[in-house]
């Protein structure tokens, strides 16, 4: 039985070869993903490793709260070092500092490095022992003096830059110039994955950090023969207790690498995720052709059957089949996720993502994972095609092939309206009941209300590819008729085909929606909560800010009637971590209109905090009341409640005066900017005055309300794309799904298709005959897609309501695009199969046997 | 043989020396050997001979479905060998009916939709005075609307009779029509053939091996090892049978 096994697969190349790339599409992804996060991992752990090679303990504050963000800790008195030296297994100690913003312009005038979006722009004290310094000169020297730096070598190439250039260093104070006497590298690389660094002398930095006489940490080297652990000891008894925590060098190096581990989990999970939809693609088009081909070769199983075969050698044949398909596959796939890798380097390298990396990574995990789900997703697909193979009756081989043998209607009708019953009563309870785990229902009633479409659409394949493919008819005639009535006549066959590009459109119409409907929302609440002319921005995301001295020069402006930062920080708030944001109290009355359903933001001082309507109900808080919130700096310190406000979408649920802020957190750092102009003052009289100020901060950018929208627009975008690039995937498999149903049609259909070449049918009639024939077919999987896209698009958005999510937009343009698109697929898709159709023999095709 | 100094306008298709090889090396087939034949316009021509003599490549080659290995053949005045794929391809869907044995018709297709098949095809309109004639005279009016896995062999084959008549073909050319039909359903298809060249003038040449079959045509055609033979007028079934036999020896 193996040899008509093998010899059916050499006997069918072009549905091996295109049924295998399916298989090898997802697991190459798959791979990919592993082999590119493991990578990264890799780099980082060898990065910390390095990092933390000669510490043999470390003393740092005790951990204050945890955000999602990490953990919030004070910073150690400089005092401590003298200390920690009397411990008498130390042998040499170094305060560390590092300055979470220090960007290096270059002498064009250009910041080096986007931390909003890639690496993040660093700066350290300079440690005068090597042992602890993580740096070490490549040229040049070490900084002496305040307004010398050193940089590392990555930056210096980046900007251009040498020993002796003088450059500007923006933190949150007033830009500065600094002379560089010094290049560095990390380690032997010639930057910490990709970061930029500056380092200052310590007592510069300390300024710069707004640490004055603090360390972040103490790291320790030991005396000879002293181990980590009694090392720890000692520093722990040395130390007074609960002011500190001590790590061995082996735990701090351990906890930055999980730390890492951790966020690469969550990137890793998101890159998964697509896989998984790829390989569930996969599972529809393996078991088309499976099924395809036992209906196919009926009649030659049942020849088998008659001479003698049994049922379980007939079944073993077909998942013979299906097994040396998915080895085959899975091998290919696993080199292939070496190029996934490199290609998903790229992809977030485009949307301007930067990602350091060394060398290639590829675990025996990877091979064994890459291997088994290759193989086991072809085979399971493949079981129930080959347990159908093994119930033909020997007497089947007698008789005229019947090609399909539908499910009875009603059977097929019933579960599909059940399922779809249940899944949208599952998906309306998650969108209008407001339970713990809401997201939980949405998605599965989502999966089910998907599963039910799968089961009901070969009940209306049929109608709606003769709806769709009836405009064919009147355009092309014959041959449009032809396309119509092909893509029509096996309706299961179509319609799991159609469903592959189904899942992938429907993501895509889902995805399209939730953005389109976030930037109406994001827009909309622009409109109704700014009331200002002027943004000044940092770019985008954390790690990036703007000195406050700009946002005080642009205040003290005579055109400027009102202005005001936003900065924000991490808090504990009722036992939960949260991210506040702070703002001068006057301005903002005068300049966002948050919905202040009682108190007054304009009277707020440094011990008031405002907070949400939706916060103040649940917690059943009131002006007035005194809440405790927990900082970093400065510990618990209670807050009373000066206003409570509606609209959360731009300032988030809690906000505290510019005067609490600067009292409770280290680091002061303007996000984005806000003016109001003085009546009279035009808009651009406004932008003439503010500009200029901009100068010496080449990362702040003025915006106005129209284009600080379009600013979040972009944002969004950013990550659509990146989203559609990674769904594209989805969609290339289902492309080979149609390729393969269209060839595996066009190898059934022989005879007619040489007797319309015998009675005048040209061969470019052929050709495009089996071309509309998968326009119909995609077009059929792309308005059920976009069905339930929309659908599902709108549930999410009503289940949004409250987070903010109060604008739907449809967005028909962008839809109308996806149409067109799929359109084109089915044209690329059906280009082979078409090129066979068309040179058939028309002898071989017509004659009897 | 016959007609050897043929008028063009007498002559509806010829084929001179035509030879066709499969094959190379010591697997050589001559599937023909040198025929020269033509076959008049408003005859019903049969092609008889035993299994393997060359019938079906003869009717091929002249249908324009296959090419010679040397010679030419004509169809009225076009040397179908000369041409490219696409103008054989058109001249089958404009000059040439087809009837085969089996398979005849696209099964997605109604009735009306597969007679009308070749003009559909070329974007032409029927004639609709003509297609009515012709769907009268199959007897296929109330089935028009009727998909092929609806209709019997026999209607089945009197639909692909329409097609080739439909479009007013130069020549069709039917391929063992009643080899999948049982004797009633043969003789009326055969009566349908017969009609249509005696009342509309049109020109049939059929490839069969049923002496009953050969016996509705006005000559018939006689093929041994790819060559030409004998021929016979206006043959009866017993006549045809005789020579059969003669020939098998």
């Amino acid at each position: 039985m193996l040899k008509v096994t093998l010899k059916g697969l050499a006997a069918h190349k072009l549905r091996f070869v295109l049924t295998a790339l399916a298989v090898m599409i997802g697991v190459a992804f798959l791979s990919g993903t592993l082999v590119f996060t493991d990578t990264i991992r890799k780099t980082f752990d060898d990065l910390f490793s390095n990092i933390y090679r000669n510490t043999d303990a470390v003393v740092r504050g005790p951990t204050a709260f945890e955000t999602n963000f990490g953990e919030q800790r004070p910073r150690v008195p400089a005092s401590t070092l003298d200390v920690v030296r009397q411990v008498p297994g130390v042998a040499t100690a170094a305060g560390q500092l590092q300055i979470n913003y220090a960007q290096i312009v270059d002498q064009n005038g250009d910041p080096i490095g986007n931390p909003g979006r890639g690496a993040p722009a660093l700066g350290f004290a300079w440690i005068d022992n090597p042992e602890l310094n993580a740096f070490n000169i490549a040229s040049g020297r070490a900084p002496r003096t305040d307004d010398e730096i050193v940089i590392d070598k990555h930056s210096a190439s980046r900007g251009n830059l040498d020993v002796g250039d003088r450059v500007q260093v923006l933190t949150v104070d007033p830009p500065r110039p600094y002379r560089i006497v010094g290049l560095a590298r990390f380690g032997t690389a010639d930057s910490p994955a990709g970061a930029s660094v500056v380092l200052f002398t310590p007592r510069q930095a300390q300024k710069v950090a707004h640490a004055p006489n603090q360390f972040d940490n103490i790291s320790v080297v030991a005396r000879p023969g002293v181990s980590q652990e009694e090392l720890k000891g000692q520093l722990q008894a040395g130390l007074p207790a609960g002011s500190y925590e001590v790590l061995t060098g082996k735990e701090v190096t351990k906890e930055s690498q999980d730390l890492i581990g951790k966020q690469l989990g969550f990137f890793k999970l998101g890159l998964t995720i697509f896989a998984v939809i790829a390989l569930l693609v996969a599972i529809f088009i393996i078991y088309n052709t499976f099924s395809i081909i036992v209906a196919q070769r009926t009649r030659e199983l049942a020849l088998l059957r008659a001479i003698g075969a049994s049922g379980r050698q007939v079944m073993g044949s077909v998942l013979g089949e299906s097994i040396v398909v998915g080895l085959l596959a899975s091998c290919v796939g696993l080199v292939g996720g070496v190029v996934v890798s490199g290609l998903l380097k790229g992809l977030l390298s485009a949307v301007g993502i930067e990602i350091p990396s060394s060398g290639i990574v590829v675990r025996p995990s990877t091979i064994f994972i890459g291997l088994v789900v290759g193989g086991v997703i072809t085979i399971i697909s493949a079981v129930l095609p080959a347990w159908k193979a093994s119930h033909i009756p020997p007497i089947a081989a007698l008789r005229d092939v019947a090609l399909e043998r539908p499910t009875r209607f009603t059977t097929r009708a019933a579960t599909a309206v059940s399922v779809l019953v249940v899944g949208l009563i599952v998906l309306f309870v998650g969108v209008f009941a407001h339970l713990p785990r809401r997201f939980v229902y949405i998605g599965i009633g989502a999966v089910l209300v998907f599963v039910g479409a799968i089961i009901a659409a070969p009940l209306f394949a049929r109608g709606l590819a003769r709806a769709l493919g009836a405009p064919l008819r009147v355009v092309k005639g014959m041959t449009g008729t032809l396309a119509r009535e092909n893509a029509a006549r096996n309706p299961r066959r179509t319609a799991i085909t159609a469903a592959a590009l189904m899942l992938g459109v429907s993501l895509v119409g889902f995805i399209t929606i939730f953005a389109s409907s976030a930037k109406a929302s994001i827009s909309h609440a622009i409109d109704e909560q700014l009331q200002v002319d002027y943004i000044v921005t940092s770019g985008s995301g954390f790690g990036t800010g703007l000195s406050p001295t700009l946002g005080r020069a642009i205040s003290l402006l005579p055109q400027v009637a009102a202005s005001t930062p936003l900065r924000f920080g991490p808090a504990q708030i009722d036992g939960e971590g949260q991210f506040i944001v702070a703002a001068d109290p006057k301005a903002a009355a005068q300049m966002f209109d948050f919905g202040v359903t009682s108190g007054d933001f304009a009277t707020m001082d440094a011990q008031g905090i405002a907070v949400s309507k939706d916060k103040a109900d649940s917690r059943g808080w009131q002006v007035g009341d005194a809440i405790p919130v927990l900082f970093a700096k400065t510990g618990i310190v209670p807050l009373t409640i000066q206003a409570i406000y509606d609209r959360t979408e731009i300032a988030g649920s809690y906000i505290i005066p510019l005067s609490g802020f600067e009292q409770n957190y280290t680091d002061q750092i303007d996000y984005q900017v806000f003016a109001k102009l003085q009546p009279g003052v035009t808009p651009e009289q406004g932008r003439a005055a503010i500009e200029p100020l901009l100068r010496s901060y080449p990362t702040a950018e003025l915006r106005d309300q129209a284009e600080y929208k379009k600013d979040q627009e972009a944002q969004i975008n950013t990550v659509v794309n990146l989203i559609y690039g990674l769904l594209l995937l989805a969609i290339v498999i289902a492309a080979l799904g149609i390729a393969n149903t269209l060839a595996l049609s066009v190898l059934e259909r022989t005879r007619e298709i040489g007797l319309l070449r015998a009675v005048g049918m040209t061969r470019a009639q052929v050709r495009s005959a089996v071309r509309w024939e998968s326009v119909i077919i995609a077009l059929l999987g792309t308005v059920l897609g976009l069905t339930l896209g929309l659908f599902f698009g709108w549930a999410i958005v009503a289940a949004l309501r409250r987070e903010g999510f109060t604008r739907f937009a449809a967005a028909p343009g962008q839809l109308a695009i996806v149409v067109i698109l799929a359109a084109i697929v089915g044209i690329i898709a059906a280009w082979l199969p078409a090129r066979r159709a068309a040179k058939l023999d028309i002898l071989r095709a017509i004659d009897t046997e | 043989m016959t007609a050897t100094s043929p008028t063009t306008t007498t002559i509806a298709a010829r084929a001179e020396k035509a030879t066709k090889i499969y094959g190379e090396g010591d697997t050589t087939v001559r599937a023909l050997d040198g025929v020269d034949v033509s076959f008049e316009r408003q005859q019903f021509t049969a092609i008889m001979g035993p299994s393997g003599s060359g019938k079906s490549t003869l009717l091929h080659c002249i249908a324009g479905l296959d090419r010679l290995t040397s010679g030419e053949v004509w169809l009225g005045a076009i040397p179908l060998g000369q041409l490219s794929e696409k103008e054989l391809t058109k001249v089958r869907r404009d000059k040439i009916g087809f009837v085969f044995q089996a398979f005849n018709l696209i099964p997605t297709l109604t009735a009306y939709e597969n007679i009308t098949l070749p003009m559909a095809l070329a974007g032409r309109d029927p004639d609709e005075e003509w297609l009515n004639r012709v769907i009268d005279t199959v007897n296929l009016r109330d089935r028009l609307t009727h998909r092929p896995s609806e209709l019997s062999g026999g209607q089945q084959q009197r639909v692909a009779v329409a097609r080739a008549l439909a479009s007013r073909p130069e020549i069709i050319f039917a391929d063992e029509p009643t080899g999948n039909l049982d004797s009633k359903a043969s003789a009326e298809l055969l009566k349908f053939m017969k009609r249509a060249v005696a009342e509309f003038g049109q020109t049939i040449v059929m490839v069969t091996h049923d002496p009953i079959a050969a016996s509705h045509a006005n000559r018939v055609v006689f093929l041994v090892d790819g060559r030409i033979v004998d021929e016979m007028r206006e043959p009866t079934a017993d006549a045809v049978l005789d020579k059969l036999r003669q020939l098998g020896d």
